[in-house]
């Protein structure tokens, strides 16, 4: 009975405590809570939601040094999540990065607030080239400034293709899309994004056809020209690729071109003798833009507009680049961003080459559908 | 024949363990690799530890992780407690059924719903009443407590309908009140559960990814969260180590609970026989005298 009660006593007392500890704690989140609806004048801060490991981090801590302004940075690792966020309104966030894809549905459902360009005296530096080929998503430049940008080219392990075959056609979409060609490497590993619109755009590439075809004719001819190779692909998924071609699992890969370029780097850095080769096919490639844009309900404007100028600072744009290994839209930065980074002609092509990318724009709906059904056939190998 | 069925269930114990355990062990075997990728072997090292003290993000979201879970481990535990006593104890009464199915849905909503629906009440509760204002940890706890305490439910209102009605009518029948018995005779009996309950409520609220990622926003990333937003370029090996010290903490956790409860099995069992024994001796005083 003693024993009963010492217990009891003991429970209660641990139940009192804890709960006790709760409330203070969940006060002092309410209270740290409180700076993010407040507006903005009191304590500056910027929520930040990117990609993750898409920032050099001395990046944040230098424009907290440089603005007094206080950066709370999340991130996120899909288009979706942040497109969720964003469609259901309040997410709290002040500078977001979405696709130029996904940006264009959301400018059109009236998500972001227009720039004021006025407080973004840095937008001069930027690329006009690439500022008219990212208003085809976002027209007039109004809601978003280009972050990075990057193509869907074929990655490639030199040895390996060497070794089946010393005169493959690396810099040609044939080598993915000639069926007698890609089964060929069918044991060494092919691996293919998991994304419809890039794929049926390359295939479209491919076939001298627009990649921004909604065409029900086109799409049935790159439905037939992916189905053709189907048999010879290993794998169809968005990121795991990076790993693989890193440890040698894989032949070759389409893939985005700097995540090809991080598993050249991951490959180096565990001391594996590859060599992994990156190219831009002669038919020409399909280009993307992360854009940075401020939702329509962020609470500090301000701080947001002074977060994306620093940004857009030269020296802090082509840090940026040099961590993450994409090309940023900065014309400015060029001359400072690494060097082997800036003679990459995979990584900044050279006018020709840029003369043959095309931007992958947003589809109708009942494209979408088509297309959705497409891909499924295509996955499932049916 | 007896020997062989030894071996049979000697090898079903093995395969069971394995199965359980060969991933955590690999787990923590790579923490220790010096090669950043996952499959190459590249020499023992510590170096990912360093790393991840380094790694402000992790760290930060481990924290917030840890916190969440407590909190909200304790709030379901009192929460759940008083839902298993009611369903358990106060017999049949108008809207038990809905009560006993409202309780347990959480348990088999699909999160996805769970999350999507939250979100929405908060980002209507804001337009409101103006709280929660923006969303972060308050609303990820309020989350979290939704999904566990339906667990804790469970596990409280099992553990009282096994137990023994008496001993409450014996304490009632000495003058004891309603709240008295609670605290005294019914809250140590089921103290077990309720410790269950609260490391399974603690354990989901550490490990739940799409209602949090529904429910959070700025500066409130849990680690679920970002380990699964590190995905898209690889998880990097700082992952592992965390996952190692965060193996170590559960491990001796379930070690000291499982001592104590034993310890207290005992004592139980020591008590009840010099109880009986006790009565033993007043009976027969009572028939010598």
């Amino acid at each position: 009975m003693k024993n009963l009660l010492k217990h009891a006593a003991a429970i209660a007392a641990l139940s009192v405590l804890l709960s006790a500890c709760g409330k203070s704690k969940q006060a002092a989140t309410d209270e740290s809570a409180a700076p993010a609806a407040a507006p903005a004048g009191k304590e500056q801060v910027v929520n930040v939601y990117n990609w993750s490991d898409y920032i050099d981090p001395e990046v944040i801590k230098g424009f907290e040094q440089a603005t007094g302004i206080k950066v709370r940075y999340d991130v996120f690792d899909s288009n979706e999540v942040l497109e969720t966020k964003l469609l259901t309104g309040n997410s709290g966030y002040d500078v977001v990065v979405p696709s130029a894809y996904f940006l264009q549905r959301q400018v059109q459902a009236g998500v972001f607030a227009p720039l004021d360009k006025s407080q973004l005296p840095g937008l001069a530096n930027i690329d006009p080239d690439l500022a008219a080929r990212a208003a085809r998503h976002d027209p007039g430049n109004e809601h978003s400034v280009v972050y990075m940008w990057g193509t869907t080219g074929i990655g490639f392990d030199r040895a390996k293709v060497k070794a089946i075959m010393p005169d493959a056609p690396v810099d040609s979409w044939k080598l993915i899309f000639d069926p007698a060609l890609l089964a060929k490497f069918k044991d060494c590993g092919v691996s293919m994004l998991d994304d419809p619109t890039d794929m049926v755009g390359t295939a479209l590439l491919y076939l001298g056809k627009d990649p921004n075809s909604e065409a029900e004719a086109d799409l049935k001819a790159a439905e037939d020209a992916l189905m053709k190779i189907r048999p010879y692909i290993r794998t169809i998924h968005s990121s795991q690729y990076i790993d693989q071609l890193a440890n040698g699992e894989l032949c070759i890969v389409v893939g985005y071109s700097g995540d090809v370029l991080q598993a050249r780097d991951r490959a180096e850095e565990a001391g594996k003798p590859l060599d992994i080769g990156y190219s831009i096919p002669k038919e020409g490639a399909l280009m993307w833009f992360d854009t940075l844009a401020i939702p329509a309900d962020a609470a500090h404007k301000d701080a947001a507009h002074k977060f994306i100028e620093y940004l857009l600072q030269p020296a802090v744009a082509a840090k940026n680049s040099d961590f993450v290994n994409y090309a940023n839209a900065n014309k400015a930065a060029t001359p400072l961003v690494n060097a082997d980074l800036r003679n990459d002609a995979n990584i900044y092509p050279t006018p020709a080459v840029a003369a043959r990318l095309q931007p992958s724009l947003a589809k109708s709906a009942e494209f979408t559908r088509a297309l959705n059904r497409t891909w499924t056939r295509f996955v499932t190998g049916r | 024949m007896n020997q062989g069925r030894n071996l049979f269930r000697t090898l079903v114990l093995i395969l069971g363990f394995a199965f359980l355990y060969i991933p955590i062990v690999s787990l923590i075997v790579y923490s220790f690799n010096s090669s950043r990728l996952v499959t190459v072997w590249g020499g023992f090292s510590t170096k990912w530890y360093g790393a991840l003290l380094r790694n402000d993000q992790i760290l930060n979201a481990a924290m917030l992780s840890l916190k969440v879970a407590a909190i909200s481990a304790t709030l379901a535990v009192v929460l759940g407690t008083l839902a298993g006593l009611v369903l358990a104890r106060f017999g049949p009464f108008k809207g038990r059924t809905l009560l006993s199915g409202l309780t347990t849905a959480p348990l088999v909503m699909p999160e996805v719903i769970t999350g999507l629906s939250l979100l929405l009440l908060f980002v209507t509760m804001e337009q409101i009443i103006g709280w929660p204002a923006g969303r972060g940890m308050t609303t990820i706890i309020i989350s979290h407590i939704t999904l566990t305490m339906a667990f804790v439910t469970v596990v409280v209102q099992s553990r009282l309908s096994q137990m023994d009605d008496s001993l409450e009518e014996a304490a009632m029948d000495l003058g004891a009140r309603p709240h008295k018995v609670f605290f005294l005779i019914t809250l140590p009996i089921i103290a077990p559960a309720l410790m269950s309950g609260w490391l399974l409520a603690f354990t989901l609220s550490l490990d739940d990814l799409v209602i949090t990622s529904f429910v959070a926003g700025p500066g409130s990333s849990t680690l679920p969260m970002v380990i699964f937003s590190k995905v898209r370029l690889g998880v990097s090996p700082d992952i592992n180590a965390l996952a190692t010290i965060l193996v170590a903490i559960v491990a001796i956790g379930v070690i000291v609970a499982g001592f104590t409860m034993s310890r207290q099995q005992k004592q139980r069992e020591r008590d009840a026989q010099m109880a009986l024994a006790a009565n033993q001796q007043m009976i027969e005083s009572v028939k010598k005298g």
